[in-house]
């Protein structure tokens, strides 16, 4: 069974961030909800580089581990959902996570936030495929059609990849092989001479 | 003169020792023209994503995963069935109910008491309701319940204030405090003997302390991560904080409902009508009958 996964290539995200509005546009998320971002480090200097994070469906995921209701579920191809009907919006899959990936709405009772939501691989959730109430809490199901995710589908310089692990790991292998290392790696010293 | 040059010297040696640290400090391996490997990159980004997950998030995700149930598992087992076995082996203190009650607890300090046990016993439920959350299977029930969490916290909040500045006075511990929990108040023999205590006994200290300041700073936690106020590390800090305190409290809670209702005979009556029977209180709480008696309260 094919195990999906993300990978976001650094030396090629150019913070276009047309995954971030791919994501937000294809599944109506709601303002204020970020599930997928772009970060960068060292903007406007030497050695400035992106990347795009949304959830990592991990393999041992944290967030799976510390709900207290047990609404985070993986499925076989690795993909984490969260059951939006179990789930009570404490907030600890947020603290355990690494990567920031659960989001909460505005809720509706006494100030408090609503259920959680995350970026889903384009996968839905536990409701039934294709269904009304799938689309309106998870948004739409792309896996389920065999299609690819929104956001590495849009993604201008194809630096987001997403799907079988295996043939992600072997795109990046041949990408990193063709850059090179060390003196022969592409990179501005290549380029500019500057050591 | 001496003592000029002594400071003059110290703070040249701190400068210098500041001039030294910075000039060792690199700058981020990553900032560079030259080429520099992607794991590099990919360390730095992970200082950005969400605090510092190493050091707090995965000690919360360890603790939430392993330990913080089946600590209170245990607890919610073991406290009562010990307690049960007290009740069996020793029982309950029976003072005479003869002599001039005295009067020990005001209206006021009676009725937010009440108040502030109705809130904290459902403070407690629902926070259990959470922990145990997967046993109703999450969903709405527990989600209402977490919402009532937040809610009465602020109730209870309110009372946990008034009976500290009520009863603060009545509680500062006391030399002879410790000479209580040597003989644990007495409490570990059938037989009665006079116990050294103020208008609270060393326990109901304990239990006061713990109830009023750690009721503060589960509100304050509490509040931190309702709302999410503060930044990802402060919220993880909170949630551990709030998890352990809680479960001194229940702990606490669960002695002290045992030995204000069946520790002594006539205790929760005391906290009903607001009076302690004069042998008991000379028994129980000697130095504060003594107190009584010197300043013309009681005649014996």
């Amino acid at each position: 069974m094919a195990r999906m996964r993300f990978l976001c290539d650094v030396e090629r995200c150019i913070d276009c961030a047309g995954c971030a509005v791919a994501c937000k546009e294809g599944h109506n998320v709601p303002v204020g909800i970020n599930r997928r971002r772009v970060i960068s480090i060292n903007e406007g200097e030497p050695g400035e580089k992106s990347i795009s994070v949304a959830c990592m469906h991990c393999s041992d995921a944290p967030c799976i581990a510390v709900c207290p209701v047990d609404a985070l579920y993986q499925r076989d191809d690795g993909i984490v959902n969260v059951n939006k009907d179990t789930c009570i919006g404490c907030g600890y899959c947020f603290f355990a996570c690494p990567f920031g990936a659960p989001q909460f709405p505005k809720g509706n009772s006494f100030g408090a936030r609503g259920v959680m939501d995350k970026c889903t691989f384009c996968a839905g959730g536990p409701d039934e495929d294709f269904s009304d109430r799938e689309m309106k809490l998870y948004g739409q199901n792309r896996i389920a059609e065999g299609k690819v995710p929104l956001c590495a589908g849009m993604c201008s310089t194809k630096a987001l990849l997403a799907g079988d692990g295996d043939k992600v790991a072997n795109i990046y292998r041949e990408r990193v092989f063709k850059r090179g290392s060390g003196a022969n790696a592409w990179g501005w010293s290549r380029a500019y001479d500057k050591k | 003169m001496k003592k000029i040059l002594i400071a003059l010297f110290i703070m040249l040696f701190v400068a210098g020792a500041m001039v030294i640290f910075a000039e060792t400090q690199q700058p981020s391996i990553t900032k560079s023209y030259g080429v520099v490997s992607t794991t590099a990159y990919y360390k730095d980004f992970n200082e950005v994503f969400t605090g510092d997950w190493q050091k707090y998030g995965q000690k919360f995700t360890i603790l939430q995963e392993k330990y913080f149930k089946n600590i209170y598992t245990i607890l919610i087992i073991a406290t009562p069935l010990i307690f049960l076995l007290h009740f069996l082996v020793i029982g309950a203190f029976k003072f005479a109910h003869s002599g001039e009650k005295i009067p020990w607890y005001s209206f006021l300090g009676r009725v937010i008491h009440w108040i502030a046990a109705v809130t904290f016993v459902i403070m407690l439920i629902s926070g259990l309701a959470m922990i145990y959350g997967n046993l109703f299977g999450g969903g709405d029930f527990i989600r209402f319940l977490r919402y009532t969490h937040g809610i009465v916290a602020i109730v209870f909040g309110v009372t946990a204030l008034i009976l500290f500045v009520l009863w603060v006075k009545d509680a500062i511990p006391k030399t002879y405090d410790i000479k209580w929990f040597l003989v644990m108040g007495g409490y570990l023999s059938k037989s009665q003997k006079i116990i050294k205590a103020d208008k609270f006994n060393a326990g109901q200290k304990v239990w006061f302390w713990l109830a009023t300041l750690g009721g503060i700073i589960m509100a304050v936690t509490g509040y931190i991560m309702y709302f999410f106020a503060g930044t990802t590390d402060t919220l993880r800090i909170s949630v551990m904080i709030h998890i352990i305190l809680g479960m001194a409290l229940l702990v606490m809670f669960i002695v002290h409902v045992y030995m204000g209702v069946f520790s002594v005979k006539g205790s929760l009556q005391s906290m009903i009508y607001g009076y302690k029977m004069p042998e008991e209180a000379k028994m129980l709480h000697n130095a504060h009958y003594e107190k009584l008696k010197k300043e013309g309260y009681i005649s014996e």
